[in-house]
């Protein structure tokens, strides 16, 4: 990441350049990271160097719930990602159920903490004291949490609250455009797999009509057994029927994107 | 579409037990309603994006062919995502 000015900046400065343009530098992450993981991977750092002081480093991680299911999808280090894979292994947690029930959680000492015991015990063992579990309010459109684990008890102060919830709320307008952009080509995408597909099970509905002299639904009802019978994909189904016929391997669409 | 009126009142009511598996089966699945209608269309499906909503709110009725493509591409898109 480079400032508009030209200026070098030292791993540090990514610290530096969210302080001073955070919605820039977003901006820019949005850019350079046009897929989810890249821009979660880079927010982990961020968050992670931005709230790091000497003597007390903080790692950062990012859950993410996909079909309810919560994923750890980012982090700034290793440890992160392996405390955060231990919470969703786990069930339940500081950052869990940060991220059901959308609201900030802070772990001011985990050696004190009398709920989540038995992911608490195990974080204590990998030498983590104090937890942040920050939402990130996609509206909607996805959910996910940033996690933040301090080796220090008490490491968050109410300022580095203040700071990684404000922080939270200018990456989650970013991931909100990032997960429209995704939307829209993954829905390209998806449009243009069924136009292929539709061609072939088209030409093998037909050809089943001419078989059987039958109509359009009792061939899609021969297809369609075959495919749940066998376990095999309609289309590829009718791929076979295809091939079978006339030995063509390959039928392809052309249609202006 | 309009909704099969050839069937007796069993084959309706059984059809709108199917109906109401395959909205359960919807919502247990979170997938977008546009991921399963694309996919839906692309092994030959014929109602809109606004139909197969209202079937999937157990809204509307359709004709046993189109059932029988939304239960298929609800099945093979699940099967991806275990992939």
């Amino acid at each position: 990441m480079t400032g508009n000015d030209g200026q070098a900046q030292e791993p540090d400065g990514l610290a530096q350049a969210a302080d001073t343009d955070p919605v820039h530098s977003f901006q820019q992450m949005v850019l350079e990271n046009p897929d989810i993981k890249g821009f979660l991977a880079e927010l982990a750092l961020l968050a992670a160097a931005r709230l790091s002081v000497p003597g007390n480093s903080i790692h950062a991680g990012v859950t993410v719930l996909r079909r309810k299911k919560p994923e750890a999808v980012a982090a700034s280090d290793a440890a992160a990602r392996a405390l955060d894979e231990l919470q969703n292994g786990f069930g339940d947690g500081p950052c869990l159920t940060a991220l059901r029930h959308r609201t900030t959680i802070l772990v001011p000492d985990l050696t004190a903490e009398s709920r989540w015991a038995p992911y608490v015990q195990t974080a204590v063992d990998h030498g983590v004291a104090s937890i942040l579990a920050v939402p990130l309010d996609l509206a909607g459109d996805a959910e996910a949490v940033l996690n933040l684990y301090s080796g220090c008890s008490h490491g968050f102060s109410g300022e580095d609250i203040t700071s990684a919830e404000a922080f939270a709320g200018q990456a989650a307008s970013s991931l909100r455009l990032i997960l429209r952009i995704t939307q829209l080509s993954d829905a390209r995408n998806d449009l243009s797999a069924a136009m292929h597909s539709r061609t072939v099970i088209d030409m093998a509905v037909g050809a089943v009509m001419a078989q059987n002299r039958c109509d359009r639904d009792t061939a899609f009802s021969i297809l369609t057994r075959a495919s749940s019978t066998r376990n095999v994909k309609l289309r590829d189904v009718a791929a076979t029927v295809i091939t079978s016929i006339s030995g063509e391997e390959h039928i392809t669409t052309h249609f202006d994107e | 579409m309009t909704a099969d009126w050839t069937r007796g009142p069993d084959q309706q009511l059984e059809a709108d037990e199917e109906r109401h598996g395959a909205a359960e089966r919807f919502r247990d699945a979170d997938f977008p309603l546009m991921k399963l209608w694309t996919y839906y269309y692309g092994i030959g499906g014929d109602v809109d994006e606004v139909s197969l909503d209202a079937y999937l709110n157990e809204a509307l009725r359709l004709p046993a062919a189109q059932v029988g493509l939304i239960k298929t591409a609800m099945t093979e898109l699940a099967g991806d995502d275990d992939r």
